[in-house]
């Protein structure tokens, strides 16, 4: 009877109880990625530019005979209203490097545009640095002129006709055009070997839109900074970054592993963007870019940050409606 | 097939006129005291553990638990709000900052590995905490690319930073939350087992005491005797045990209450401190912001109401005057953060840098640090009276267990006793 007891357990070797330990996660690997990061779907045809409907997007407002002198702002004028703050307020970038980027040494903001922004403070308030930066992301720049946050934004921002129905334009500053960058693996040559693939933009830039029109459909990703890109890119979750050659340049000067591959395929003009209904300060900043193409400054803030080898190509030559 | 049925019968006669004589219904009678004292013992021994069991738990596993979880909360989020001061000090780190980052890391480490030793007790928390334990040295990976980058000079570094920052608030500070509030859930759970009222002992040791009276009544009638002694013995032995088990029972309750209002006030203060470790993060992150940080600033603002608010309910629940400082620290750091955004609004970049950084008394750093370090004491304090009401609650039912088995057996052993000596006269 006890034996049979005993033996119970070995004869019935029931139901088989097992361990209630968890596995061990860790299968699925997701990576990383910067905030707010956006794939644009691919939609043909609805990325293309508007039909211009302002003529030449281009032509400013021709600057007034004399410009006045550096404190001595005519009464009235938005200028004197920048004067009576003591400060201009001007929206920029610090994520751009060679363009407008905070120097992780020194903490300071750094730049062509920054240069530029210097220069016209310089014209209306005799100092270079009465400057108050407000950085902007390129979504951020059309929003904060309308609101009046920033006297002026110089950020790499494109003149065309969609931008000019909102805000207004100096004349041209730079002429960048669209490229685009790979690792030095890559095999491609240009936006048309790239259908398919991820290409990364800043949301709300012109670069963006163009990658989403370009023929060869890629994949358009949009971040909030350009250094998201590059941080992408290097991170293997995008196969290259497109917009214009200036930025690009950027990006090649902190990746020795990267290129810049193609020829440009649109044509960006940059213009200093102002606040509708300013248009004393566009003829200003207007006459500003007028002295600084005539006596070299504009060639030697290129040649102080863009300035490869050969000497700085000419300022581009203004356009003006009247 | 007859002669079955009479011998069939012939026993239930025996048995009912066993039942039916005096001796047989004694000989019952002491069986039932028998099993009656037995099983209430064993049943209030049962309880006891229980009570014991839950209060074990409690100091053993999930209180410390709920502070390592605290822990890795604290540290992610202090990592995070460090590394964003670092990059915005400028040029390479101080090693003041930097130590500060690698001890939160290390901390945030080791306590993820105390929390994690127990996933298998609670299944459901194991995607948490593999999200913890995957994500962190992904995190250290990006501040570390960051770092050298900003070496270097190259802009991109601020973008790792911030990839690293969207990585720690999106993936893994909410990991980290539902950790902590998983593991204060299981401290409530243990205290509320530990504190219930022992209903089920009172019930027990009344029904056994019954159980012992009507026993005495029956023989002081059949027998004309006053008093037995062994059933006097049993009743004063089961006495003992119920007034010793409830007493015991009692004080852990009263104990229990204790404990569960300073664990409540742990809470109160661990969230307090988090609380003050995002709001620093976030008013780092507006400054790196340079003018575009309006939603730092908004969650600076709703992480400083939640502070101001968690810290009222401290000075609500505790005098200790390591709270009351708090409050004055964190009244001076809001005061700073104005100063902070007064500057920057106006344009005083360096300025207001200076103030949020610099190790200037009248700075935001100091203020926070005051604040940080008040928070530290008062949580320590807490949670040294949690854990100490938990011991001395444990103490109290120290010996309770073999003190209602002893009982229980004696009572036994005296109520048949008592019984036997009244058999012994009908043989």
């Amino acid at each position: 009877m006890t034996v049979a007891l005993a033996s119970l357990p070995l004869l019935c070797g029931c139901a088989p109880v097992p361990s209630s330990a968890p596995e061990i996660g860790g299968g699925v690997v997701e990576p990383p990625r910067p905030a707010d990061v956006v794939e644009l779907p691919a939609a043909p045809g609805s990325a293309t530019a508007p039909p211009d409907s302002c003529g030449d997007p281009l032509a400013s407002l021709r600057p007034t005979g004399q410009q006045p002198a550096p404190g001595r702002m005519p009464a009235g004028s938005t200028m004197e209203r920048i004067q009576q703050r003591g400060k201009l307020i001007a929206g920029v970038d610090q994520n751009t490097y060679l363009m407008g980027f905070r120097n992780p040494l020194s903490g300071q903001l750094e730049g062509f545009d920054v240069d530029m922004v210097r220069e016209v403070a310089a014209a209306v308030l005799g100092d270079r640095d009465a400057v108050q930066f407000k950085v902007l992301t390129s979504d951020e720049r059309i929003p904060a002129l309308e609101r009046g946050e920033v006297d002026i934004v110089v950020r790499t921002m494109t003149v065309n006709c969609e931008r000019r129905q909102r805000v207004d334009f100096s004349a041209v500053y730079y002429l960048a055009g669209q490229k685009v960058l790979v690792p030095t693996s890559s095999d491609a040559d240009g936006i048309e070997d790239l259908g398919g693939r991820r290409v990364c933009a800043t949301k709300g830039s012109s670069s963006l839109t163009n990658v989403a029109a370009a023929p060869s459909r890629p994949i358009a990703v949009g971040v909030p900074n350009w250094t998201d890109c590059l941080v992408m890119l290097q991170q293997g979750q995008v196969d290259a970054i497109s917009t214009d050659d200036t930025i690009l340049a950027g990006f090649a000067a902190q990746d020795p592993y990267t290129k810049v591959v193609g020829p440009r395929f649109t044509t960006e003009p940059y213009g200093m963007a102002v606040p509708r209904h300013h248009e004393d300060f566009v003829r200003f900043v207007n006459g500003v870019l007028e002295r600084l193409r005539a006596d070299g400054t504009w060639a030697a803030i290129h040649r102080r940050w863009l300035g490869d080898p050969p000497a700085p190509p000419a300022p581009p030559e203004p356009v003006y409606r009247d | 097939m007859l002669v079955e049925g009479q011998r069939n019968r012939r026993v239930l006669r025996r048995v009912t006129g066993l039942a039916r004589s005096t001796p047989g219904r004694l000989s019952l009678v002491a069986l039932l005291l028998i099993s009656a004292s037995l099983l209430a013992g064993a049943l209030t021994a049962l309880s006891v553990q229980r009570r014991s069991d839950a209060l074990a738990a409690l100091a053993d596993r999930s209180e410390p638990l709920a502070f390592a979880a605290q822990e890795v909360h604290r540290a992610m989020a202090d990592a995070d709000a460090t590394a964003a001061s670092a990059f915005l000090s400028g040029g390479v780190e101080s090693p003041r900052l930097r130590g500060r980052y690698e001890a939160d890391v290390a901390k945030a480490a080791a306590a993820l590995s105390a929390a994690t030793s127990e996933s298998t007790r609670s299944p459901e928390l194991s995607p948490v905490l593999s999200t913890l334990s995957g994500q962190l040295p992904v995190y250290t990976g990006l501040v570390e690319t960051a770092r050298a980058h900003n070496r270097q000079g190259n802009p991109v570094g601020a973008a790792y930073l911030r990839e690293a920052s969207h990585l720690m608030r999106s993936r893994l500070l909410p990991a980290a939350q539902e950790l902590y509030r998983a593991e204060t859930g299981n401290v409530a759970r243990d205290l509320r087992g530990a504190g219930a009222l022992p209903w089920s002992e009172l019930a027990l040791g009344a029904v056994l005491l019954t159980a012992l009276a009507l026993a005495q009544r029956y023989l002081t009638r059949k027998t004309n005797r006053l008093l037995n002694v062994g059933l006097l013995v049993a009743t004063a032995m089961a006495v003992v045990s119920l007034l010793w088990v409830l007493a015991a029972s009692l004080l852990v309750v009263a104990r229990v209450d204790s404990s569960a209002r300073d664990a409540a006030l742990v809470d109160v203060l661990a969230r307090a401190r988090i609380a003050t470790l995002s709001a620093r993060g976030d008013e780092t992150l507006t400054l790196v912001a340079r003018g575009s940080g309006a939603q730092y600033e908004q969650r600076y603002g709703e992480a400083d109401a939640q502070l101001r608010e968690l810290l009222a309910q401290a000075r609500g629940m505790t005098d200790a005057p390591a709270v009351a400082a708090a409050v004055r620290h964190q009244q001076r750091w809001q005061e700073v953060h104005a100063r902070v955004r007064a500057a920057d609004d106006g344009g005083d970049v360096a300025q207001a840098v200076a103030l949020a950084l610099g190790q200037d008394p009248a700075g935001a750093a100091t203020a926070f640090d005051a604040l940080d370090a008040g928070l530290v004491e008062a949580l320590a304090g807490a949670r040294q009276g949690l854990t100490d009401s938990i011991a001395r609650a444990r103490g109290a039912l120290t010996g309770a267990v073999p003190v209602v088995v002893l009982l229980a057996l004696g009572a036994a052993a005296a109520s048949t006793a008592g019984l036997w000596q009244r058999l012994k006269e009908y043989r």
